[in-house]
């Protein structure tokens, strides 16, 4: 849907050590789109930061591009 | 000191980085990757500011900033910055920052006089490091309360004490912790 999985994918390449290893699934539901992304388990703190700063930080951009395609994304992040 | 971070050194990787970040989450707004006229050197001196305009601003500052301080977060990250240099590099739009210290640094004036009245500590609500560190700067110079941070994470708080009063323990920590520094 319209890039959000594109989006997540950018952002969590930017961050990691190993973006050969990032992927991200879309999973559509009936309310919202859920983005599984994994990453390389080394570059696991990476995507999530201290105290889960950086995934909450993904999470509020995805919250602000969604209110724009009026439709829910959560990001879920695959261990 | 020679900057460690120069609008010269950091904004190809910036716009590299926010530009198609901007692009794909529909966000109409531009911005400007500049060195800062700085309205508050004591509270913060960032070598590099990057400012938001466009008909989205106001999404952006929305909840305290809530997106703005998420882009700027993931852009530190991207730099690979260490947490020790966050305040060298600082994102803003319509100076909501300089607002937002002022209006911390009223707050904490505010909450230094209530200590003093009622001789009780007055606790914040939960703040960025950031926001704390400017609560701490805008007290250092009063003798007569004492502010420290408590909590963890993004529950992390200032509290304000009477300055001969030790501080209770707030949140439930084992004794045997050692004292927090400061912010």
């Amino acid at each position: 849907m319209a890039g959000m999985k594109e989006l997540v994918e950018e952002i969590a390449k930017a961050l990691v050590d190993i973006p050969e290893q990032v992927s991200v699934r879309e999973v559509q539901g009936e309310q919202v789109t859920v983005l599984e992304l994994k990453v390389a388990p080394s570059d696991l703190g990476k995507v999530i930061g201290k105290q889960g700063r950086t995934a909450r930080s993904i999470r509020t951009i995805l919250g602000a591009a969604g209110m724009k395609l009026n439709r829910r994304f959560t990001l879920e992040i695959l261990e | 000191m020679a900057p460690k971070y120069t609008v010269e050194s950091v904004e190809p990787r910036i716009r590299r980085f926010l530009s198609p970040l901007l692009a794909r989450a529909g966000l109409r707004l531009r911005y400007r990757v500049a060195a800062p006229e700085n309205p508050h050197p004591d509270f913060e001196n960032p070598e590099v500011v990057v400012r938001f305009t466009g008909p989205d601003v106001e999404l952006l500052l929305a909840n305290r900033a809530e997106l703005l301080l998420a882009l700027e977060h993931l852009t530190m990250e991207m730099l690979r910055m260490p947490p020790e240099d966050h305040s060298r590099l600082c994102f803003d739009a319509n100076d909501y920052r300089a607002l937002r210290i002022e209006e911390l640094r009223l707050s904490a004036l505010a909450a230094a006089e209530k200590v003093k009245r009622t001789g009780k500590p007055f606790e914040f609500n939960p703040m960025t490091s950031r926001e704390r560190r400017i609560i701490h700067l805008a007290l250092r110079d009063d003798r007569q309360v004492r502010s420290e941070s408590s909590g963890v994470g993004s529950q992390r708080r200032v509290i304000v004490y009477p300055a001969d009063r030790p501080a209770a323990p707030v949140v439930a920590a084992p004794p045997s912790l050692p004292q927090r520094r400061r912010r």
